[in-house]
């Protein structure tokens, strides 16, 4: 059975703040309950946007999704 | 007064033509900031690297796309280009614009960018180019409440969806372009403005096979307008084309004397399908031959026309070579009605059909054509419910392409593929 969107923003958010690399791809996400529908985890992903805990992360042809404060502009690379 | 010394770019302002180098010159009489692109453009020729970097977590708020974050990699150096972010809007269907509105977006644009554009970009946006990161929310607040004008897409979002002009101009217009294109940016804000996909998602709506946007080749979903039954065939104009009463191709290429219109040469033998002939002065067509290339149409505009029952064809799967080679659209639907009457509904069923596929099977960073290429045509025509057919097939008179599964035999069979190898190597 699918999480509930809660459960699955939780989920989410936990796996943005503790991967490995800052930023992810949606699908990336997509393991974090495998009965949700893909949709449904982007619409989760995109409330946590909102929420102001988690950030866009855009080269200009792909976007990804990071926890606040992981990703960097790219002002701040070398 | 330059700010720089620019040789090298320089030599761009020398020829007879027009000089975007000349034209940045003349904004930074208004905008400095634009002497730092040219300071940094004359570095990067010099280097023959580039100095921006591009990316981030730059945009406005709750919007996934429409804002390109780019920074120059030696800001010291050029202040005014530390930041100089590129902000895509979604232009209005065909880019009609009245000349109020673009003076408000340049004023806009004035105000709270280097002023330079880009008319437009090559998925259909007109691209604002070269702010900073503290403007674009108020710019995109004056945006939205005072022009009406909404951000395009951007990163792993369906980009801003473009159109020909349509039946607005164009007699030959199969479907109503700029009514479809606007139903589907309406219908997909959400996956415009948040990003939902594996990559970029573009859709490109062409009238006729003209196929004036590019969509067969630049659109992951291209949608053509079509007939489906007989070219129209007016007999009088032909002899009036034959006679050189009418000019041949609405007289495009009058300004040389090319001869006398000799419509063998010029329209039947240049036919692809060779579908055309000429008895005496009486043109004809073996219309279930023709392939819809539109060359006999252009040539003879006032004698044909396409034909009146209308649709669209259905291709996906175009793309430019970012990662393997370009490619072009493979058409799936030969011909759809797409009306608006129903909302566009067959239209609509497919898209979702193929995203909610691609969403779960794509690859990050892949296009759906690369996705049907990894997993092959049949595949992707079995999740969409979509029967083969022979025109899916470049050679279907050699290539075997109709394949059947056990269960689709009576009795089925059982197939070791090892043991088959052993025998056949592959």
């Amino acid at each position: 059975m699918a999480m509930s969107k809660e459960e699955l923003k939780a989920a989410i958010l936990k796996k943005a703040q503790t991967a490995a690399k800052p930023q992810l791809y949606v699908k990336d996400f997509y393991e974090c309950d495998p009965d949700s529908k893909p949709r449904d985890v982007k619409n989760a992903a995109n409330d946590l946007v909102k929420e102001g805990k988690m950030d866009f992360w855009s080269s200009g042809s792909t976007t990804m999704y990071a926890a606040k404060g992981r990703a960097k502009d790219e002002e701040h690379r070398g | 007064m330059p700010k720089h010394d620019t040789p090298l770019l320089d030599e761009l302002e020398k020829g007879p033509w027009p000089s975007f180098v000349t034209d940045i010159k003349r904004q930074a009489a208004t905008k400095p900031e634009c002497w730092d692109i040219l300071g940094q453009l004359e570095l990067s020729y010099r280097d023959k690297i580039t100095h921006w970097k591009h990316g981030g977590i730059v945009g406005v708020f709750g919007y996934g796309g429409g804002i390109v974050g780019r920074y120059s990699d030696v800001p010291t150096k050029f202040p005014g280009v530390a930041h100089f972010h590129t902000v895509r809007l979604n232009q209005p269907s065909g880019m009609y614009y009245s000349t109020a509105k673009l003076r408000a977006i340049c004023d806009l644009w004035q105000k709270y960018g280097s002023g330079m554009t880009n008319m437009h970009g090559s998925t259909g946006d007109l691209v604002l180019l070269g702010t900073t990161t503290p403007n674009l929310e108020p710019l995109f607040y004056e945006l939205t409440h005072n022009l009406n004008q909404d951000l395009g897409g951007s990163g792993s979002n369906l980009r801003t969806p473009s159109c020909c002009l349509g039946k607005s101009r164009c007699e030959w217009a199969c479907i109503d372009t700029q009514a479809v294109c606007y139903a589907m940016t309406m219908k997909y804000q959400d996956e415009i403005h948040r990003p939902a996909f594996p990559y970029k998602f573009k859709f490109k709506f062409s009238g006729c096979p003209n196929d004036c946007v590019a969509s067969i080749a630049r659109s992951d979903l291209s949608v053509i307008g079509t007939w489906r039954d007989n070219i129209r065939i007016d007999q009088a104009a032909v002899k009036k084309y034959l006679s050189g009463e009418y000019k041949s191709n609405a007289g495009a290429h009058s300004g040389r004397d090319w001869g006398k219109f000799d419509i063998k040469k010029e329209v039947v033998n240049l036919c692809p399908t060779k579908c055309m002939h000429m008895e005496g002065d009486t043109l004809k067509i073996d219309d279930a031959e023709c392939t819809r290339c539109m060359h006999c149409i252009n040539v003879m505009p006032r004698a044909l026309r396409p034909g009146a029952e209308q649709g669209a064809t259905i291709l996906v799967g175009a793309k430019a070579p970012i990662l393997d080679g370009a490619q072009f659209a493979t058409m799936i639907i030969p011909f759809m009605k797409v009306d608006a009457e129903n909302e566009f509904e067959d239209l609509v069923n497919l898209i979702e059909g193929i995203w909610d596929w691609w969403m779960e099977n794509g690859k990050n960073r892949e296009r759906v054509g690369e996705s049907i290429q990894r997993v092959g045509l049949p595949t992707f025509l079995k999740v969409l419910n979509v029967e083969p057919i022979p025109q899916h097939i470049r050679e279907p008179r050699s290539n075997p392409y109709v394949f059947w599964e056990s269960e689709e035999v009576e009795g089925g069979w059982d197939r070791d593929v090892r043991e088959f190898r052993k025998r056949h190597a592959q």
